[in-house]
């Protein structure tokens, strides 16, 4: 008996000490991508990339980086958002072959896997061994973002989500506490619902402007198209009736949601219709409103993070830093809007060298440097993005900003992900303009679910109902 | 019939004929008669070309406008004219050609006419007349999309001057959305366009004024001929065939007018402002819709062309 105990116990320490050993010595996946890669040394990858900020992330940091460990060029082709799909079509649909790995927006991935422009990529996880690491990117991500059908096309590669950020030193003031509450009868919070956020964003404007007013946004089509679906969804409406693929936009909630946001322009700068991402973000940081809710990169340049970078000098001096909060929009489900992910271009002859760049690009290790690039604009995507404790050190409040991040990684909502969902965006884009010049909310909404459905038919109801039913099944389609 | 022969035959003299073998650089070997295509042949090459890349594009157009090809399904087989009758159906097609006139019927009219009574003042000789008219032809110059651009700043409601320069007038701040108000967008975008064409006019008009006969002019003056009498007697008959060339070239430019106003406006509010290049774009470049973009283009060129024909006639310029 004693015997067996002491070889069970030999048995257990030898076991412990061999997988202790094997955890010791297990390759990462950047490494793993960097020895394989090193295969293909002399070779260059050419990678689309969204031109401007985004682009310094390989122009400055991992293309010369990838090159000084692989000996793999990275040549850059810097494409405006808005031309991304269309050059990526014409390069695959003229057999070019021009690009070997790419910037993809996910909501696009539909139609870019039923063309066959993206390769997939699944044989290629698990020849480099990226499955475990895979698994880490934030669950709303990597279970939304990456896979067509079964197959995976693309990485989750970048965090966008909408955040609210807010005045901590308006809403603490005592005064304005005190006003608030004589008034509505409860605390100056930060609001929760969209019924808060006016009552909120009035009273503020009533106490402040023109110095401050209660909220500024931005207002221009292409983004106010991404609010209204977020806020859309949070006030309990659905973008079509699943079993006739109906569009369904201009319920009693579609008409109601319009209708608040036109109205909440009165109490928000003059000329706000007229805001764009960098109008709204100067309005924010020259402390003009209170509250505001944008993609990532406020929060960092709101607290001054970065912003003594030659390539950030646009951005205008913040006058609030120390003083911002960050929350939930109202609804707490925040729209995961536009973000990227990197694929690999099918028509690529150097498809192993792209795979790999694209590997270690998103790897743990890589990514972790990436998103704290103070230029960049690559969004916290990973468990361990918002816990990191050198990026909770770079400011303050970095602690509060990636604890906000994460939690909108949990609850966030996906931009609708259907065929030709820019035929369906496009009109989106034309209601909110229309909006702002003064049309009937139920009119309009009428005449864009009629163009939807025409859109539908075009694409033909049963294929576009199966895609359909496929993104609305997944986790982030429609608030929990 | 010997080469000589054939020279002569064609209306040419024997000089000019070897003159011709002999400019050719081709040496004709004694007896061999020198190729009579061979002028043709040397033409060929930049026929092929103008074919190339000048018909071949046109006739492809007109094979894909019958078919059903979007950028995400290449779809080749034949569809009749399914794309050319979803035209007709298609509203706001209609309504991008109405802006379009709308834009052209005011712009147009404007340019010519203050582009003349301008010409008309510069046609004196001013101190610093040449300083003046280079500075005015500036705008001209610039790319339209920069001009756009660089108006809408102006019309910027925080940061655009013009929205503070209307402010002193009203004695209040003026938060004027030039942009994005259904009654200001029309404003915005033909005070840029007359601000950018309008020295084209200028200085066409200012070339054609400066060739009328003056002995013309005086002769009438003599004669007890008023201002406005000489001017539609003598001078606009003189200047006419230019005119209607600059107002032909003009029409032209603002039946494709795209780039001033996408940058202004991108066609908004809604497609309020969205003209027949902007619809064929947003077809063609954002929804992907190649054929029936096709179609499209084939039916702009077709309306254009009646109208230039027609406009041609009415000038008289075919005379």
């Amino acid at each position: 008996m004693r015997l067996i105990n002491t070889v069970a116990w030999v048995g257990a320490v030898a076991g412990l000490a061999m997988s202790w050993a094997s955890a010791a010595t297990a390759e990462s996946a950047a490494e793993i991508a960097v020895k394989e890669a090193q295969k293909y040394k002399g070779q260059t990858i050419t990678i689309v990339w969204e031109a401007g900020l985004q682009a310094l992330d390989p122009l400055n940091f991992s293309g010369p980086k990838w090159e000084e460990l692989t000996g793999i060029k990275v040549k850059v082709i810097e494409v405006a958002t808005e031309e991304m799909f269309t050059k990526i079509m014409q390069d695959y649909r003229a057999g070019a072959g021009a690009y070997d790995a790419l910037n993809v927006i996910p909501a696009w991935m539909p139609d870019l896997a039923a063309a066959g422009a993206l390769e997939p990529l699944d044989s290629y996880v698990d020849k480099y061994g990226y499955r475990d690491e895979l698994q880490k990117i934030a669950p709303t991500y990597r279970d939304n973002q990456m896979k067509v059908g079964d197959k995976i096309f693309g990485f989750p590669d970048d965090g966008d989500v909408f955040v609210m950020y807010y005045r901590k030193d308006i809403f603490g003031d005592p005064k304005l506490q005190a006003e608030f509450k004589a008034k509505a009868g409860r605390d100056l919070t930060v609001p929760k619902t969209w019924k808060e956020f006016d009552e909120v964003g009035q009273f503020l404007t009533d106490k402040l402007a023109p110095q401050t007013y209660g909220a500024a946004f931005f207002r221009q089509p292409p983004y106010t198209m991404f609010m209204f679906e977020e806020r859309f969804r949070n006030e309990g409406g659905k973008f079509f009736d699943a079993d006739s693929m109906k569009a369904t936009i201009n319920s009693d909630v579609g008409v109601n949601v319009l209708t608040d946001m036109r109205n909440e322009n009165k109490f928000m700068p003059p000329g706000v219709e007229q805001f764009g991402f960098v109008e709204n973000l100067a309005a924010f940081l020259q402390g003009t409103s209170a509250m505001t809710i944008s993609w990532p990169p406020y929060g960092r340049w709101a607290a001054g993070y970065g912003t003594d970078q030659e390539v950030l000098s646009w951005v205008p001096k913040s006058t609030i830093a120390g003083k911002v909060g960050y929350a939930l929009p109202p609804g707490g489900h925040p729209e995961l809007a536009a973000g990227f992910a990197l694929s690999v271009a099918s028509t690529s002859k150097n498809k192993d060298a792209a795979y790999l760049f694209i590997q270690w690009l998103n790897s743990e290790d890589i990514s972790m440097q990436r998103v704290q690039l103070p230029y960049a604009l690559r969004d916290p995507f990973r468990d361990s993005h918002f816990t990191s404790a050198e990026y909770q050190a770079k400011w303050p409040d970095a602690k509060e900003y990636l604890a906000a991040l994460g939690e909108g990684a949990k609850t966030g909502l996906l931009d609708l992900s259907l065929l030709q969902t820019d035929k369906y965006e496009e009109v989106l884009r034309q209601a909110i303009s229309k909006l702002w010049a003064g049309d009937d909310p139920k009119a309009i909404l009428d005449t864009a679910a009629g163009e939807w459905d025409a859109i539908t038919e075009k694409i033909g109801v049963d294929k576009q109902k199966a895609v359909y039913q496929g993104w609305a099944a997944k986790s982030g389609a429609y608030p929990q | 019939m010997t080469a000589s022969d054939r020279g002569t035959a064609s209306g040419m003299s024997e000089s000019t004929a070897s003159a011709m073998v002999g400019a050719s650089g081709v040496a004709t070997p004694a007896g061999v008669a020198p190729d009579r295509f061979f002028k043709y042949w040397l033409i060929v090459p930049a026929i092929f070309l103008l074919l190339l890349v000048g018909l071949f594009p046109l006739i492809y157009s007109l094979v894909v406008s019958f078919q059903s090809l979007t950028m995400l399904e290449m779809d080749y087989s034949f569809a009749g004219f399914t794309n050319y009758i979803a035209l007709f159906k298609d509203a706001r097609l209609w309504e991008s050609l109405l802006h379009t006139v709308i834009i052209t019927a005011i712009a147009l009219p404007i340019e010519l006419v203050v582009g003349l009574l301008m010409a008309q003042l510069f046609l004196e000789r001013l101190p610093g007349r040449q300083i003046f008219v280079s500075l005015l032809v500036l705008p001209t110059i610039i790319s339209p999309i920069v001009a756009g651009a660089t108006w809408r700043l102006l019309f910027d409601n925080r940061y655009g001057p013009i929205n503070q320069i209307v402010g002193w007038f009203a004695g209040e701040p003026m938060p004027l959305l030039w942009t994005i108000s259904p009654y200001l967008v029309y404003p915005a975008i033909l005070l840029c366009e007359i601000w950018q064409w309008t020295p084209f006019m200028f200085l066409i008009l200012l070339a054609a004024l400066s060739n009328v006969d003056k002995s013309l002019t005086e002769a009438a003056e003599i004669d007890g001929a008023g201002y406005w009498r000489t001017f539609f007697k003598i001078v606009l008959p003189s200047i006419w065939p230019v005119m209607a060339i600059a107002i032909l070239i003009r029409g032209l430019d603002l039946a494709r007018i795209f780039d001033i106003i996408y940058a202004l406006t991108a066609g908004g509010p809604g497609t309020m402002t969205e003209t027949a290049s902007i619809y064929a774009y947003v077809q063609g470049f954002q929804q992907f819709e190649t054929s029936y973009t096709a179609a499209m283009a084939f039916l702009i060129i077709a309306l254009l062309t009646a109208l230039v024909t027609w406009a041609i006639r009415r000038m008289g310029l075919a005379k």
